[in-house]
């Protein structure tokens, strides 16, 4: 049953939702947590592959967002944004053992998205239009944007890893960026 | 620090996939640190490349991390202390001792009265706070009860991930849809979610799984309200490998073989 009171919280914009967090209101972090918690995880578990520690980060991301929402500036970036880039570096610090980044998460990381993901339709969408845009790259460029994005290596531990030349590997990836920006954002 | 503009677009996204090696990240952050027209850049760079958590498979986090979560943000609510600490006591008027000993009782009075109001009103808001707790609760035991199955069979390894699209020449009206299916042969379950438009009044859309050999399997048939999502879960005959899964139109109720237009149609790479 979605009672009234839930489906007005389906509706509600995040800034709106922000908005309450400063004001001290828990229930507009627990319809965030509703809205984005699943696709945080996802992420946080495929990069960790441990699931504890993926869910002490998700809990640290809301948390963090509940103690500082008013640095936050929903006019100049998104939320879901936001929180997929914070879920991907806190992810990948751990993986590679380093420390969590320093300095002002919240103000600092301005991240601009053009879809409006604050339904789970829309998250939906998105995510089978990724994975048939990631389908759709050649295989050894597909792998090349993998292991950037869900294990951070740079061009040369790419290199390093696979055994292909530098020069093949900074190509393969700035093909297939240019192709992602081409399939998705256009 | 450089003062050219990075020449290529692609150059922002993999600055924001952490693709550059350190002199070469460090040549771009130095520029874009003093260049607001790059720094917007970097801004819609980082959301082209967040998206890309989308490729991930769907894992649920336990219900246990909220409900952690939510005590944490309860407990660390602003109390009643720090509204007490700074009441002020009132000032002392002068008057012989009798009205010195009230005047130095009065603030003690009130301040204890005030305390109390508070407690009373702190209580009532845990008290919500904590029915509101576990409202969001059995919310969602029952959330996690109907998608538990659904997340069992995400995570097993032999499942796939099938995207469905409209076919090249469907009407413009199904130019929109699509779906995915997730499909694992060796238990034969399967969960459709998509998005079509409205059946028209005569006709249901009927999901199939075409396998490699022999006709196509029948996996349900089902009418979409305007706009809405659908999504089905449903047990099929185990170890049937499939080549394909496909959406038909069909007359209403569905048909034993398909004979209507495929509307969407996900081949398994
Ligand atoms: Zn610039």
């Amino acid at each position: 049953m979605v009672t009234a009171e839930k489906r007005a919280e389906l509706k509600a914009t995040d800034a709106s939702l922000i908005h309450r967090i400063v004001q001290r209101d828990e229930s507009a972090l627990a319809a965030l947590y509703d809205r984005y918690a699943g696709m945080l995880s996802s992420v946080l578990n495929r990069i960790l592959r441990d699931t504890q520690a993926a869910e002490e980060i998700l809990q640290d991301i809301f948390y963090q967002l509940w103690r500082n929402a008013a640095q936050f500036d929903s006019s100049r970036g998104s939320l879901s944004g936001w929180l997929l880039v914070i879920a991907r570096n806190r992810a990948l610090s751990r993986l590679r053992r380093h420390n969590p980044a320093s300095g002002d998460e919240l103000s600092e990381n301005t991240v601009v998205v053009a879809s409006n993901l604050e339904s789970s339709v829309a998250q939906q969408q998105l995510m089978s239009k990724v994975i048939s845009a990631l389908d759709n790259l050649p295989k050894e460029q597909r792998a090349a944007i993998e292991l950037a994005y869900f294990e951070g290596l740079t061009h040369s531990e790419i290199a390093q890893r696979t055994g292909d030349p530098l020069g093949t590997v900074k190509t393969r990836l700035r093909s297939a960026v240019e192709t992602l920006k081409r399939d998705l954002h256009s | 620090m450089s003062i050219e503009h990075p020449t290529r677009m692609e150059d922002f996204d993999l600055y924001a996939l952490g693709a550059l090696d350190d002199a070469e990240r460090r040549a771009f952050e130095s520029h874009v640190a003093s260049c607001a027209e790059c720094a917007e850049k970097v801004a819609e760079a980082r959301g082209r490349v967040a998206i890309l958590a989308f490729a991930s498979p769907p894992v649920a986090p336990s219900p246990g991390v909220k409900e952690t979560l939510m005590r944490q943000v309860i407990a660390s609510a602003e109390g009643p202390g720090g509204s007490f600490a700074h009441a002020k006591p009132e000032p002392a008027v002068d008057g012989g001792i009798f009205a010195r000993w009230w005047a130095g009782l009065l603030p003690v009075a009130t301040a204890f009265a005030l305390a109390t109001v508070l407690l009373w009103l702190h209580n009532e808001q845990l008290n919500r706070q904590l029915a509101d707790l576990r409202n969001t609760i059995t919310q969602q035991k029952q959330e996690l009860a109907e998608t538990r199955h659904q997340a069992d069979l995400i995570a097993e390894r032999e499942t796939m991930v099938v995207p469905l699209w409209s076919q090249k020449g469907t009407p413009e009206s199904h130019a929109e849809g699509h779906a995915r299916v997730l499909y694992n042969a060796k238990e034969g379950m399967m969960t459709y979610d998509g998005w079509l438009p409205s059946a028209p009044a005569d006709k249901s859309y009927q999901l199939w799984l075409v396998p490699m050999n022999g006709a196509p399997i029948s996996a349900g048939v089902f009418n979409p309200r305007n706009g809405e999502m659908s999504h089905m879960m449903m047990k099929l005959p185990a170890g049937v490998t499939a080549k394909e899964f496909a959406v038909s139109l069909e007359p209403v109720g569905g048909m034993p073989h398909p004979t209507g237009p495929m509307v969407l149609v996900g081949p398994i790479s």
